[in-house]
């Protein structure tokens, strides 16, 4: 298939990769277009024997954490540590009509390191292995921040009045 | 998983078994836990919701239709330059990485490379490759005398290809980084502890030599100047001293 083609196959994926890792409509706009720049530019060195969407994740994350480092932009706001007991709680009447937006308000306060990781497992539904790939380090330590990262969204989606998710002491 | 309380060994199943990535014949190990194990059950059930609360949030992106800019990206025979803050820095690498093809990308504009500029295409190249753990380099450190040759032709200065081990360096190899018109080469360099530098080196086509300068982004540094013909950037995450001591070494290893 035409290489335009599979990017544009791809491209519904790439937006929700993007939003999620961003959760900025047009930041996640912006860093996909230019994914797709640099992977029509980069196209020769693209190894089709592998995933496109891997490769094109890979891109999008990096061209990502590169936005980040040059211009602070999307530094967490605050983490999860920095959190005051009941701090954005909502009133239990709402539980368990958990709003996307809780969903998204959550993610921002992890980290990026954990941010990425519980998005390309838990959304993207990549293996262990290509996330390993992708981010560049071992599953073993894809695994400790998934399970860190998991730990903190629940404690956060707590916080936000879902009792649902409350462990059994 | 004889363990029944909470060490990680059992919670690292619990995940695996959550995300697919188990065996039937360890899911059905992971299932009897479940079974006996009311709180093994619980974080499973709560690790799923998750999956499930972050499709709520983001799948609606699936169903939006493309934004125009997106489809008009696809269609173009190629990129066109933006303007946007980071997009700026990103025609600086892809005019490096694409010389031949980013002289006409920015329509014919060549930026001169002074040694600022090479210390931010460091920096870029760097955060880059530094990442890539099957194929950081094009050419393997152990063809050494092939990758000096063949990049000191490219560059269009010769140069050597710095020893670096008694800093505690390795050459993991190099690759080309542009084409024609802004050719650069990069060296990669991992210490035991799997910690990268890099060494860029180009010919700006001008003579003369510079003071050091440094230039920091986020974790990473670059050193950077120029020796003759030669302009040179080390890159990599360490602090400012560091740095310079092992700028020092680059810069006597290339003019030895």
């Amino acid at each position: 298939m035409d290489f335009r083609r599979q990017l544009s196959a791809e491209l519904p994926v790439l937006r929700r990769f993007a939003r999620a890792l961003t959760g900025d409509p047009a930041l996640a706009d912006d860093l996909v277009q230019d994914c797709l720049e640099r992977a029509m530019l980069k196209s020769h060195l693209y190894d089709a024997s592998r995933p496109l969407r891997a490769w094109l994740f890979t891109m999008l994350r990096n061209l990502h954490i590169s936005g980040i480092r040059r211009s602070g932009r999307a530094t967490v706001v605050k983490t999860v540590d920095d959190l005051a007991d009941g701090e954005g709680a909502v009133p239990p009447e709402q539980e368990n009509r958990l709003a996307a937006g809780s969903v998204s308000d959550a993610l921002n306060r992890l980290s990026p390191q954990h941010r990425e990781v519980i998005v390309l497992v838990g959304l993207e539904e990549m293996s262990y292995r290509d996330v390993s790939e992708i981010l560049g380090v071992p599953v073993g330590t894809i695994m400790s921040r998934l399970s860190r990262a998991r730990e903190q969204m629940r404690q956060l989606l707590e916080d936000r009045g879902y009792t649902g998710l409350r462990r059994v002491k | 998983m004889t363990n029944e309380h909470n060490d990680h060994m059992e919670d690292w199943a619990l995940h695996a078994y959550v995300d697919g990535e188990l065996s039937a014949e360890q899911r059905a190990e992971v299932e009897a836990l479940m079974a006996r194990d009311p709180e093994a059950a619980r974080k499973v059930a709560d690790w799923k919701r998750q999956r499930e609360f972050l499709k709520t949030a983001f799948d609606g992106v699936l169903d939006e239709p493309v934004p125009q800019q997106l489809a008009a990206a696809l269609r173009e025979r190629t990129a066109h330059p933006r303007i946007s803050p980071w997009l700026a820095m990103a025609a600086a690498v892809l005019l490096l990485l694409f010389g031949g093809l980013g002289g006409w990308f920015l329509k014919g504009e060549t930026a001169p490379v002074t040694v600022a500029d090479l210390g931010q295409q460091a920096l870029e190249a760097h955060s880059v490759y530094a990442v890539e753990v099957r194929h950081p380099v094009e050419v393997p450190g152990a063809d050494k005398d092939h990758l000096q040759a063949w990049l000191s032709k490219r560059v269009g200065t010769a140069f050597k290809v710095p020893d670096l081990t008694e800093q505690g360096y390795t050459l993991l190899g190099g690759r080309l980084l542009s084409g024609d018109e802004g050719p650069a080469a990069l060296l990669m360099y991992e210490d035991q502890k799997g910690q990268r530098v890099s060494v860029v080196l180009a010919s700006p086509g001008t003579d003369m030599d510079t003071a050091l300068k440094l230039q920091e982004s986020g974790k990473l540094i670059a050193c950077a100047w120029q020796d003759g013909k030669l302009a040179v950037a080390v890159a990599g995450e360490m602090a400012r001293d560091p740095m310079m001591v092992l700028s020092k070494a680059v810069y006597e290893k290339l003019e030895g």
